[in-house]
């Protein structure tokens, strides 16, 4: 009998040691967000919003010339057509998203009834498929312009991720965007952290890489080197492509997972999408 | 220095995986790659581009008349999946290092 409650004794402090050993999800945002405020002491949180120009003075000025005449103005523009055009039904994306789409703080969510995560591009396409209507291609084109306009009208909005404590799936899911950003993958071995975080700042070929911080705040983006517009489940693609690691579906449970743990990440910062990026 | 020889054959040996041990055709080598392959992303998730295009250009130079080019890229997309594999059993526990405190 002494050696049950023994056993049982230490099993529970087992549990407690743990436990304690393994951060919660505000935990996890505040050790994040500290490890950049030293890593950058120059950098005022609020700014970590603009990317990589938040930490580098020298491309910020040049950055600051192109948003005067913004490359993505036309995507807005297109966006807004695609916005307002009436589905054969008689209704619109503003039949689902309000009459100006200013609905980026909503997303990303934990949807407790489906029990996934939901991003405003998922929204989209579901509303379009609602209504009779195909969906979109979810890295470019139309998707990046709906997108661009939804989020024009929403800059301004903060991100105020929650992961709800009263169900143990929305952590699941945080704690699966988590894995994916610290996990090195592809021949190069590198994960998001490696980049975004551990050598952030620093120079990878020609460019320097920018903080996670403020990651999931400006898209979609306008980026010179694809001479277009991109979503931010594009991006985590290309990142993939380049360390040469098999890239997840657009939208699948992984990039939607990553995108809930950034954003979560990010809480606090200002939405100020579309942008213009390298 | 023979025995040397004997110790590298060996290891030599230990190391190549199953489905190469025997003397096979090209063309069921490179069908052991990307067998291999897609058992390891189907256990693990973890999927590398460069395997895929190196089964390709195995295939290709198969498919061109270079049998031995063609042994020597399936043996590479070997060691890629044996590569991919090991980083998979590694980062299952090591990403938890880079988490900040």
């Amino acid at each position: 009998m002494k050696k049950i409650i023994r056993n049982v004794a230490f099993g529970l402090l087992g549990l407690s040691v743990s436990a304690a050993s393994v951060a919660g999800p505000a935990e996890d945002r505040s050790a994040f967000q500290k490890f950049y405020e030293n890593r950058f002491p120059d950098t005022p949180l609020e700014d970590f919003q603009n990317g990589v120009y938040s930490i580098l003075p020298s491309a910020r000025e040049q950055w600051e010339a192109i948003e005067e005449f913004p490359p993505y103005e036309l995507a807005i523009e297109r966006g807004e057509e695609i916005y307002k055009k009436t589905f054969a039904n008689g209704k619109s994306l503003a039949s689902c998203f309000g009459e100006d789409g200013a609905v980026r703080e909503q997303y990303p969510h934990w949807n407790k009834e489906r029990g996934m995560v939901m991003t405003m591009e998922l929204a989209i396409n579901e509303c379009l498929e609602a209504n009779g209507e195909k969906p979109l291609k979810y890295k470019k084109g139309a998707m990046a312009d709906v997108s661009a306009y939804m989020s024009y009208n929403s800059r301004g909005q903060r991100i105020n991720v929650e992961i709800p404590s009263d169900d143990p799936r929305a952590l699941a899911a945080y704690e699966m965007g988590k894995e994916q950003f610290y996990t090195k993958r592809g021949q190069l071995n590198f994960a998001c952290a490696d980049c975004h975080m551990h050598t952030a700042g620093m120079m990878y070929r020609a460019d320097t890489t920018s903080p996670a911080l403020g990651h999931a705040t400006s898209w979609p983006v306008f980026r010179s080197k694809w001479q277009s517009m991109g979503t931010l489940h594009r991006r985590f693609a290309g990142c993939h492509n380049n360390i040469r690691a098999n890239p997840y579906k657009a939208q699948g449970e992984e990039y939607r997972n990553l995108e809930y743990f950034v954003s979560y990440m990010s809480n606090g910062l200002e939405y100020n999408g579309p942008a213009a990026r390298k | 220095m023979k025995q040397g020889l004997k110790v590298i054959a060996l290891g030599l040996a230990l190391a190549t995986p199953l489905a190469f041990a025997g003397n096979g055709t090209t063309a069921e080598h490179i069908e052991a790659a990307t067998a291999a392959y897609k058992q390891v992303a189907k256990e693990t998730g973890y999927q590398w581009t460069v395997t895929v295009s190196t089964i390709k250009a195995a295939q290709k130079a198969l498919d061109s008349g270079d049998d031995q080019g063609a042994r020597k890229l399936a043996h590479q997309a070997m060691d890629l999946v044996e590569a991919t594999r090991t980083q998979a059993k590694l980062e299952s526990e090591s990403w938890k290092m880079r988490v900040p405190k």
